[in-house]
């Protein structure tokens, strides 16, 4: 049986190293998420071209259907020829503009022989801000060697919307918890406490933990002590998030996470129905046992 | 011996034995929650935690794997037990209930694995990415509960169905194939619910600009939901009947006796059936799958078919191509137990032909792998006047065939000791060989306008193709259950009687589908590439990257090493428990049976 059971194991271990082999010979390569990018008003063109380059090669993933060099994919028009075609494409477009509508609606005009299938670059997963989109076209204009034409203009920056990471709820939990009643941020809320979108300038995170936990620590100035409530009806994880919030709209980074969020509420309600479970089968169980005696009673008498 | 009709159909003793599984559950929920609750409060606080050495990323995938396959394992063996114990049943054969009910034995132990594994991964899942599982778990809120009362749900009716097998028979039989029938609808809620989850971190919907909840029904019901679920359920089924019967192939191997060899020669089979059967339509709802992420990014599309990740498409197609050899290999080897079946030798020659070109047409690149150099004097990536070598066109007809051949390897298979002797019998074979003959020129028909056409309309063709292969299937069967109806037997099959070569297919098959497993969950999830929620939510952890294909399977193989490891620990240990009946063998009739 042994020698069996190590055939067996042999022949597993052959099986499986020879995909773990097929694996070793197709082509190796690692691709690291893009590198973020800042642009400003004032960002160089040349550099704004350079930027360009970067999004079409990462960020963007315009090259997994169009090329930029001799080698590429060709599901796309030639990248190296857009700029140059484009003063001819669209009469009546002038040619930056074609250059932009071509990025942010693609469907506007689609260049014969070509399927409609290209993702608009302001939409996810490129989720390009319209400096990203112009400094690509910077980058078009430069491979076709050219000059950039396009300009960064401050709507465009302010636009700019980077990847985002794991959310922060802070904002919305103000809503949950009525933090807004009283308080304004952002140009919403009530006027009875505190604005509080530059409270993180003046205060440390752990200080705002502490003042939600318990107000009573320390109060505004100008504002009467003991009107907010006590914040203890508030998950942990939901504190934790209100402060990252606040800290964020000072430019402070503070991480939301560490306590026991998002489990506060979850475990009380894991360990309802933990408890329903094994209580509602102990009673099927007692009544099964006393229905079985009772059978037997029946049967003896 | 217990006499059924005068037993109730649900005891204290069965229900004992379900409040345990309960019982196991509360506890490993609740020791989970208090580790995690814990861990939570004394480390520091972090959007991404590191674990030292193994990594964030593989520390997560390896028990997200094994879970996964140990859930399809659990989902698929009650599967393959009910569509068994209905099969014994109807046909009033024993054994079929025997060989149900010695599979649903493993369920108890093979729950326990998988919810360890759960519980680890939830621990590791909430400690290394406690802000990401915070959005998720905030933003699917009510799944998590629903789920956790479906894990109760199912472990109640699944313990009831093993513990109620001896005491719901004879007249309560009907009420235990609906207790089994109930089983697989639970699970099949469970694996619905935790699809909902991944492939929203796929095909994300239901959320605004920033990523706040807007419809929770709409999150769940995102692309690539159902065509998820159903593969997957396709796919439990075969990997639930490739586990079944490369256990077979054990105890076949080591059997003493030639009753015992002809009973795991039939289980084996009917194992290698289950699998193979529902392998079959497994291509066609991965083509549905991929329709779908075309549908939601083209670009995802591009890169998971075209792009970075197309060389592990290549691995998928040598395991399948393979897959495809192991199961014609099987099935001939096992004509060679059954009288008459010589008649189609003839056949395989051919047969191996269509397999092999298939294989090398299926595994071949789109593009050959060329230095600068190389590439330089070609001027581009494509050769000048052979372009592109690999493309759908040729791919798509080379699969289509290969499942058509494995279709009439089953065809055959059933025939062998059979000779229809309906009157309408040579218009009934003339016209099954039409249909298959016209399948197949439609596929090649398809197969070569595909390379003269755009590749939008060429997509489209595939359809074309499908249909016409499942359509000559289900003529095919359709023509062929009436055509051997009171068929003239020319002799009973050999049990036992079959080449011990035959039992390493059957590992073959197992390992091969639970590598294609690994292999398949990792370009599902590694197609998002270094988003945690494709295009929404960015990975901003230091493990963001796309590893190497070759490090990616090297991890991928360790699993699926790990996992025929524990597997096979579940049966070994399962097989010392003693139940309450005890474990008299079912004797399989050597003569006068059929397994069909």
């Amino acid at each position: 049986m042994s020698r069996t059971l190590a055939k067996i194991l042999v022949f597993t271990l052959v099986v499986i190293g020879a995909f773990a082999y097929l694996g070793q010979l197709v082509p190796q390569f690692v691709e690291h998420p893009p590198q973020k990018v800042v642009i400003t008003t004032t960002t160089d063109k040349a550099d704004l071209a350079e930027f360009g380059k970067k999004l079409v090669r990462g960020k963007g993933g315009c090259l997994v259907c169009h090329k930029d060099q001799e080698t590429g994919n060709e599901r796309g028009p030639d990248l190296r020829k857009a700029a140059a075609q484009a003063p001819s494409r669209k009469p009546g477009t002038a040619a930056e503009d074609y250059l932009i509508e071509s990025l942010k609606e693609p469907g506007a005009f689609v260049v014969d022989g070509y399927p409609n299938m290209m993702p608009a670059a302001v939409k996810p997963p490129a989720k390009m801000s319209m400096a990203e989109v112009k400094a690509v076209v910077a980058y078009l204009q430069v491979l076709a060697g050219g000059e950039p034409s396009v300009t960064i203009l401050p709507e465009d920056v302010a636009t700019a919307a980077a990847a985002t990471g794991p959310v922060h709820r802070g904002r919305a939990l103000m809503d949950t918890h009525a933090c807004i009643a009283c308080h304004s941020v952002a140009g919403e809320g009530g006027a009875i406490g505190p604005e509080l979108t530059t409270v993180a300038t003046r205060h440390e995170p752990a200080t705002l933990l502490s003042k939600i936990r318990q107000p009573s620590t320390w109060t505004a100035e100008g504002f009467p002590a003991g009107v907010m409530p006590v914040g203890d009806a508030i998950p942990e994880g939901d504190l934790h998030e209100i402060v990252a919030y606040l800290a964020s709209l000072a430019g402070k980074s503070y991480s939301a996470t560490g306590a026991t969020s998002p489990w506060s509420h979850e475990g009380l309600r894991l360990g309802l129905v933990i408890l329903i479970f094994n209580l509602g089968m102990l009673l099927v169980l007692v009544l099964a046992r006393r229905g079985e005696r009772a059978r037997g009673g029946a049967s003896h008498g | 011996m217990i006499h059924p009709s005068s037993s109730p159909p649900v005891t204290p003793y069965a229900l004992k034995g379900v409040y345990k599984g309960i019982l196991k559950v509360s506890v490993m929920l609740a020791l989970t929650y208090a580790l995690i609750s814990g861990l939570a409060s004394i480390l520091p606080a972090a959007d991404y935690r590191e674990l030292p050495l193994l990594g964030n990323r593989v520390a997560v995938w390896i028990p997200a794997q094994l879970h996964l396959m140990f859930a399809a394992f659990v989902l698929g063996v009650p599967i393959f037990a009910v569509i068994t114990e209905i099969i014994g049943a109807v046909t009033k054969e024993r054994r079929y209930d025997e060989l149900a009910r010695e599979f649903t034995k493993l369920l108890a132990m093979a729950y326990t694995v998988t919810a360890v594994l759960g519980c680890m991964l939830l621990a590791l899942l909430v400690l290394l990415y406690p802000k990401f599982v915070g959005y998720m778990s905030e933003l699917f809120k009510p799944t998590w509960l629903l789920y956790i009362v479906l894990i109760f749900g199912e472990v109640i009716v699944a313990y009831l169905y093993w513990y109620g097998w001896d005491t719901m028979q004879g007249r309560y039989k009907k009420w235990h194939i609906a207790l089994g029938v109930l089983v697989n609808l639970w699970g099949t809620a469970l694996l619905f619910v935790a699809d909902a989850w991944v492939t929203f971190m796929m095909s994300p919907s239901g959320i605004d600009e920033a990523n706040h909840l807007v419809s929770l029904w709409d999150a769940v019901a995102n692309h690539t939901w159902m065509p998820i679920n159903i593969h997957r359920l396709l796919a439990n089924v075969a990997f639930g009947g490739a586990i079944a019967a490369a256990y077979a192939a054990v105890r076949f191997l080591n059997a003493s006796t030639d009753e015992e060899r002809a009973r795991f020669d039939w289980m084996g089979y009917v194992g290698s059936f289950i699998a193979i059967g529902a392998f079959i339509p497994l291509p066609f709802a991965g083509y549905w799958l991929g329709r779908e992420i075309y549908q939601f990014s083209e670009q995802m599309g591009v890169s998971m078919m075209g792009g970075s990740f197309a060389w592990l498409w290549i691995l998928q197609a040598s395991l399948i191509g393979s897959l495809f050899f192991a199961a014609n290999f099987y099935l001939w080897l096992g004509m060679g137990r059954i009288p008459g079946a010589n008649r189609y030798t003839k056949f395989q020659v051919l047969m191996i032909l269509v397999l092999a070109l298939g294989f090398l047409t299926w595994a071949t690149p789109r593009s050959i792998i060329a230095t600068g150099g190389e590439m330089a004097a070609m001027g581009g990536s494509h050769h000048p006047f052979l372009g592109l070598f690999g493309v759908m066109a040729a791919k798509n007809t080379a699969v289509n065939l290969m499942i058509l051949t494995t279709f009439m390897s089953f065809m055959m298979y059933r025939r062998g000791n059979r000779i229809p002797v309906v009157p309408w019998a040579t218009v009934g074979k003339a016209l099954q060989a039409l249909v298959v003959a016209v399948a197949v020129g439609i596929v090649l028909f398809y197969g070569v306008y595909s390379y003269f056409v755009p590749s939008l309309v060429r997509i489209g063709f595939s359809v074309y193709q499908v249909s016409a292969v499942l359509g000559a299937m289900a003529v095919f069967v359709a023509i062929d259950i009436p055509l051997l109806k009171g068929a003239r037997e020319i002799g009973a099959i050999q049990w036992g009687k079959i080449a011990p070569r035959a039992q390493y297919a059957l590992f073959f098959m197992a390992i091969v589908f639970t590598l294609l497993m690994g292999l398949m969950g990792y370009i599902r999830s590694g197609i998002r590439q270094y988003w945690h929620v494709y295009g929404r939510v960015a990975d901003e952890s230091a493990h963001a990257y796309t590893m190497s294909h070759g490090s990616a399977t090297l991890i991928v193989s360790g699993i699926v090493l790990v996992f025929l490891l524990l597997i096979a620990g579940v049966f070994a240990l399962t097989a010392r428990q003693k139940d309450k009946r005890g474990d008299a063998p079912a004797q399989v009739a050597l003569a006068g049976e059929d397994a069909r």
